[in-house]
């Protein structure tokens, strides 16, 4: 299996279109990804042939939607390698997982106890473990880690007997920088903390294995990884799903109810109240087998040598500051000092190039790079070295016709 | 104070017919901005909800408003040259009366203003005529 990126661009339709008469050169996909016709098709055939609610049995079509939305389960499962697929907890995203988690913990954080992020967190993994802290007294402590990521020994100390949370991106969505998560992990597990993984910027790109992680949780979005918006996915291990107080309550999470009083169901349902994202379940589990189908180590590489070419292109010129990594990234992220991203990011968007400017839900990584916005590039599977050179030409007209004041 | 030409700059961007275009009159309008000092960039004459900082110094006389702007992007700049050109010289009455939202669409900005940019230009609009 060698990878072609030019040949897999194929399976993706809305590729060939183009963007202000220009051929569509898209290189937004750490804010979304698109989607391949694998994941169009099992969308289509749910509706034409499944579409039914789940888990009330009685009839065909219903028959048929369950079967496929736990089929989806076990594939999820066997995508991220967890044990089981009652591991699987479908949310609407890795925010929403992220907020039952947080939520879900409550009950044991008292005053004195710490929360611990790091400096990289999108904001989805600072805002509901700040607002956790302020509900229950405990404290919030962040973890500075460099823009390189660099993990000091001395960082040890912030993981201690107060420690009862410690969550972590695995990989930057500012700057595409990788944490040093197999060493936190470590320290946080050697405290006995509860341990989440923000995997939103990594399941595209890296094969994930949560047993390998070893975390308590592990949270993405299937829209970031060519399946579709609202579905995702919480992982967790049995004894820290059990433990979460669930967010939602309602129907199909419940045992038995009177007036007086509920019973849970069991895991996973016990944390999915109400009729799920089925659509989106399937969506996401095509995604899930279109990546399985690919020579995933190729397909990394590839993306990293986009985003390398655009670096080693870029990284000379003086009006340009890059703040990703030069290597193992799949993002570049930079500023022209004197001109705004938004400038910047409107000629590239005239030429047909999509890209993100702004703070990318990170404002304290911003303030800690000294920037208030960035531009930032970021490569999938289908991206070829024609768009990563485009994208270095128009940036550069860019900068020569903003640049003269 | 710059007087900008209402109609001539609307025939400028209402030639362009691409997004390159448009954003090449933008810049070259944005070079008539008369720039704010830094002690006028105040918290007081900033306008929120904007993606790029803006900032907007009203002054009267005899019921006549002048508007002042400026931003640290050069686009936006440019686009503040077409509000100004919309706002400048009117009694607040006559600003208050006029839809300039309406009139704001009849410059071909649409690749501009339908973006998330849109909020915060509604903001200038909202607070020229306050």
């Amino acid at each position: 299996m060698i990878f072609d990126a030019n040949k897999l661009r194929d399976e993706f339709p809305i590729l060939a279109m183009e963007a202000h008469e220009h051929p569509l050169v898209y290189l937004d996909n750490a804010a979304t990804t698109q989607k391949p016709q694998a994941v169009l098709d099992a969308l289509i055939a749910y509706y034409t042939t499944s579409n039914a609610n789940v888990h009330r049995g009685a009839h065909y079509l219903s028959d048929r939607a369950t079967a496929q939305f736990e089929h989806a389960r076990d594939r999820v499962a066997r995508f991220i390698n967890a044990p089981q697929a009652d591991h699987v907890i479908w949310t609407q995203g890795t925010t929403d997982s992220i907020n039952r988690v947080a939520y879900g913990l409550e009950w044991c954080l008292k005053p004195d106890d710490e929360i611990l992020i790091t400096s990289l967190e999108h904001h989805a993994n600072l805002v509901p473990w700040q607002q956790l802290a302020f509900r229950t007294g405990a404290r919030l402590r962040v973890l500075p880690l460099t823009s390189k990521g660099e993990w000091e020994p001395e960082y040890e100390r912030y993981f201690n007997e107060h420690t009862r949370i410690f969550a972590c991106t695995q990989v930057s969505n500012a700057i595409g920088v990788k944490t040093p998560i197999t060493d936190m992990l470590a320290a946080a597990k050697a405290v006995n903390a509860f341990t989440l993984v923000d995997g939103a910027q990594a399941i595209a790109h890296y094969s994930v294995d949560v047993q390998a992680l070893d975390c308590d949780f592990y949270a993405f979005s299937g829209h970031k990884m060519y399946g579709p918006t609202g579905i995702g996915v919480l992982y967790g291990k049995p004894h820290a799903l059990e433990v979460l107080t669930p967010l939602q309550t309602g129907g199909e999470m419940v045992s038995h109810v009177t007036y007086n009083s509920t019973e849970f169901n069991v895991l996973p349902y016990r944390l999915e109240a109400g009729t799920p994202n089925i659509e989106g379940v399937i969506g996401l589990a095509a995604a899930c087998d279109f990546l399985a189908a690919q020579d995933r180590q190729g397909m990394i590489e590839w993306e990293q040598k986009l985003a390398r070419y655009v670096f080693d292109e870029l990284k000379f010129n003086t009006d340009i500051e890059i703040y990703s990594p030069a290597s193992d990234t799949t993002v570049v992220s930079l500023s022209v000092p004197g001109i705004h991203t938004l400038d910047l990011n409107s000629y590239l968007d005239s030429q047909g190039i999509a890209v993100r400017a702004g703070s990318h839900c990170a404002h304290p990584l911003m303030a800690q790079l000294g920037v208030s916005s960035t531009l930032r590039a970021s490569f999938a599977c289908y991206n070829t070295l024609s768009e990563a050179r485009r994208f270095c030409d128009v940036l550069l007209e860019a900068i020569e016709i903003l640049g003269d004041d | 104070m710059t007087e900008f030409d209402r109609d001539a700059i609307q025939a400028r961007l209402t030639t362009c017919t691409s997004k390159e275009a448009t954003f090449k009159e933008l810049v070259s309008l944005s070079k008539q901005l008369e720039r704010l000092s830094d002690a006028d960039k105040t918290d007081e004459h900033k306008v929120k909800g904007c993606e790029s900082a803006v900032w907007l110094i009203e002054q009267q006389d005899n019921g006549i408003c002048t508007f002042q702007a400026d931003s640290d992007a050069k686009l936006m700049r440019g686009v503040l040259v077409v509000i100004l050109s919309l706002a400048n010289g009117r009694s607040k009455a006559e600003l208050q009366a006029m839809d300039l939202a309406a009139e704001l669409s009849q410059f071909n900005l649409s690749s501009y203003l339908t973006s998330s940019r849109t909020n915060g230009i509604l903001g200038i609009l909202k607070q020229i005529q306050a």
